[in-house]
């Protein structure tokens, strides 16, 4: 038996994908990355070779995310291509014909519009991070509430609250000021699901021509408020997959197919969950750039290094081990 | 002993530094220009600047203090306007000011104004009050004045050829960026400022990348002034600012031609006149066609995954769609 494995390390989960040869998915893991992507790739590697039949091999692997690079170095990816690309591959070959991705994760979100099946235009959000996961997370927090819980009780609000989505900080003390105001919490939730929505349309799909099928995923498609206000915005029904928080791990499973057409895996084997991997990083005194170098270590040896602008570290290193 | 005049790396050096340089060296003067941009020179900037600057003003005022002890004079001319009925921006109007208020043990500065706004206005007028302050000989002024035309006109012609603004601009002309690339399938437009797209630190070294992932760049600049406002002319009402009539402009006629694949606009956080030229591309230039438009927020940020990973997925899309249309023209 043979497989494809995928690896997403975004700022809030780190998810692994395991694919059959013809692309079904047999394993997946969802893990909150808690700023280790290091230990949390390690960590998902050993659930995945834990939860798979013994004789299983793993003939390709590719990763994303925005520590696409990390855990390429560590696995020894085949294949590392960025999230964008990699969710509009997984989603048009789970819904053959989709149109709209609304991808809302931790720390970004994106709107990625297909015609006839390729990418015909993308927007990712700028410099601000409201209407992302991590404020959801942060908000449910505030009101202690889990997060799992947060979509259910949403749904049970009848008056939605009108809260101020512009900006996070402001839509806080929006919130805060309804809650003084004895507004009940579900309504404050689904007021809330409706304000990131808005903001989400006007920012991110700015002047996007939003077309069915639409599909809906990304950590916060769990949340059926969310779904909820996006189908009230849009007028018309929002498709969550059912692999809907790691599609970008399977997009990068189904790259790493392709990409090892006819060639052999760079695949290091599940052992490198057991390896030694430290993550260090010093300023260059080169120049007055002062670059941050990153440099990555399996047990005491350097085997990779980035962040510097003028190459005199990254190149130091074998080709191979070049990353960027 | 011969006088060093200081000219930044920034805001309009990237179209009239062969002029002004020629013209100083007509007088006898020697420039000196700052260094390429590096960190330490954009943090000088931004501490010593007001916090509602843009960041290429921030950059500018770094530029300055990188060359202010240096040299005898600096030359910052006030830029209002470079053409009839149109302005440049106004904090390219205050930039003198800025610069004197906020650093302190400055050269003398050559602020003379440079305003074609009004009829009758002649470009002349800042070379002579320039020149005047260097030699009492007006032929030599006007000489120099001479030569420093040819110059641009030279820099310009250099860009309509298809060479970007830093290597007309850098003394050593055969160090050009692409020498290491390979074949370049695609062709992106890159629309922004001179002074953001052409900086390698400000722009993430943006334009090499471009290159490294195999695109021909092409930018506004490479088109002769006449195309450009007849391209933005295509607008329901003209533009009051020169730059940003030129990025129109540009994108009207880089969507319109068949060898260009996509458009990136380049702007900077907190630019008004960028904000505004977005829209303007996205809505009229962009009207009539389906090619990829990407719009990039430039600032003070260093992590580079941001935009290393919208560039990828851009020429990603546009590969793919490239790739579409082949299959498409075969089959049909």
């Amino acid at each position: 038996m043979y497989g494809y494995l995928g690896i997403d390390v975004g700022s809030v989960s780190t998810n692994m994908v395991l694919t059959g040869e013809d692309g079904t998915i047999k394993q997946s893991i969802y893990l909150r990355t808690q700023g280790k992507p290091i230990e949390m790739v390690q960590q998902g590697l050993k659930h995945m070779q834990a939860a798979l039949p013994g004789k299983l091999k793993v003939i390709g692997v590719g990763t994303t995310g925005s520590g696409r690079h990390l855990a390429g170095v560590i696995t020894g990816a085949d294949i590392i291509k960025n999230e964008i690309t990699t969710h509009a591959i997984a989603s048009s070959n789970v819904m053959p014909g989709v149109q709209t991705i609304l991808e809302i994760g931790g720390q970004d979100s994106k709107i990625i519009i297909l015609r006839n099946g390729v990418v015909s235009d993308f927007a990712m959000n700028t410099v601000c991070a409201a209407g992302t996961g991590s404020f959801l997370d942060q908000q449910a927090a505030r009101l202690n509430i889990k997060i799992e819980e947060f979509g259910p009780l949403a749904m049970q609000a009848t008056v939605p609250v009108r809260i101020a989505g512009r900006c996070a900080v402001f839509a806080e003390s929006d919130m805060i000021h309804k809650q003084q105001m004895g507004y009940n919490v579900p309504d404050i939730l689904a007021g809330l699901c409706e304000a990131l929505v808005r903001n989400y349309l006007n920012n991110v799909g700015k002047g996007k021509e939003i077309l069915q099928p639409v599909v809906f995923q990304g950590g916060v498609a769990a949340n059926a408020g969310m779904k909820a206000a996006f189908e009230k915005a849009l007028g018309h029904p929002v498709h969550v997959p059912s692999y809907y928080d790691v599609m970008g791990a399977l997009g990068a499973a189904m790259l790493a197919r392709e990409a090892t057409n006819r060639k052999s895996t760079g695949f290091r084997g599940f052992e490198v969950a057991d390896r030694d991997f430290k993550a260090g990083g010093f300023a260059c005194e080169g120049c007055p750039n002062v670059c941050e170098v990153v440099e990555i270590m399996e047990s005491g040896q350097i085997i990779a290094r980035w962040g510097d602008r003028c190459g005199r570290w990254s190149n130091a290193l074998t080709q191979q081990a070049r990353i960027s | 002993m011969s006088v060093t005049v200081g000219i930044p790396r920034a805001l309009l050096y990237y179209y009239y530094y062969p002029q002004w340089k020629t013209f100083f060296e007509h007088l006898g003067v020697k420039t000196l220009v700052s260094r390429e941009t590096t960190r330490g020179i954009l943090e000088k900037g931004i501490k010593s600047t007001v916090d509602e600057a843009c960041l290429p003003v921030k950059l500018a005022v770094g530029h300055v203090m990188d060359l202010y002890d240096r040299v005898d004079y600096i030359f910052l001319p006030r830029i209002v306007s470079t053409a009839r009925k149109e302005y440049i921006c106004p904090k390219f109007l205050g930039f003198p000011d800025m610069v004197r208020n906020n650093i302190d043990h400055l050269p003398p500065l050559i602020d003379n104004n440079l305003d074609l706004y009004r009829k009758g206005s002649s470009l002349y007028n800042l070379f002579y009050t320039v020149g005047k302050q260097f030699t009492h000989n007006p032929v030599r002024i006007m000489r120099a004045y001479q030569a420093s035309m040819a110059a641009l006109n030279n820099h310009c012609r250099d860009m309509e050829s298809g060479r970007l603004p830093f290597e007309t601009c850098d003394s050593n002309r055969h160090n050009r960026q692409d020498q290491d690339v390979g074949v370049s399938d695609v062709t992106i437009a890159v629309i922004g400022h001179p002074y953001n797209i052409y900086d390698r630190y400000i722009s993430m070294n943006m334009l090499k990348r471009l290159r490294d992932y195999g695109a021909n760049v092409v930018t506004a600049d490479q088109l002769p002034e006449h195309v450009f406002r007849r391209e933005a002319g295509k607008l329901p009402k003209q533009l009051f600012w020169t730059l940003n009539q030129r990025m129109v402009g540009a994108a009207f006629y880089y969507f319109d031609r068949p060898e260009v694949d996509g458009l990136i606009h380049v702007a900077s956080f907190g630019c008004g006149p960028d904000s505004m030229t977005g829209e303007l591309i996205e809505r009229f230039a962009r009207q009539d066609s389906r090619k990829p438009l990407l719009n990039l927020t430039i600032d003070e940020h260093t992590g580079e995954a941001g935009m290393v990973t919208r560039l990828e997925a851009f020429m990603d899309m546009v590969r793919w769609r490239r790739q579409l249309d082949d299959v498409a023209a075969t089959y049909y």
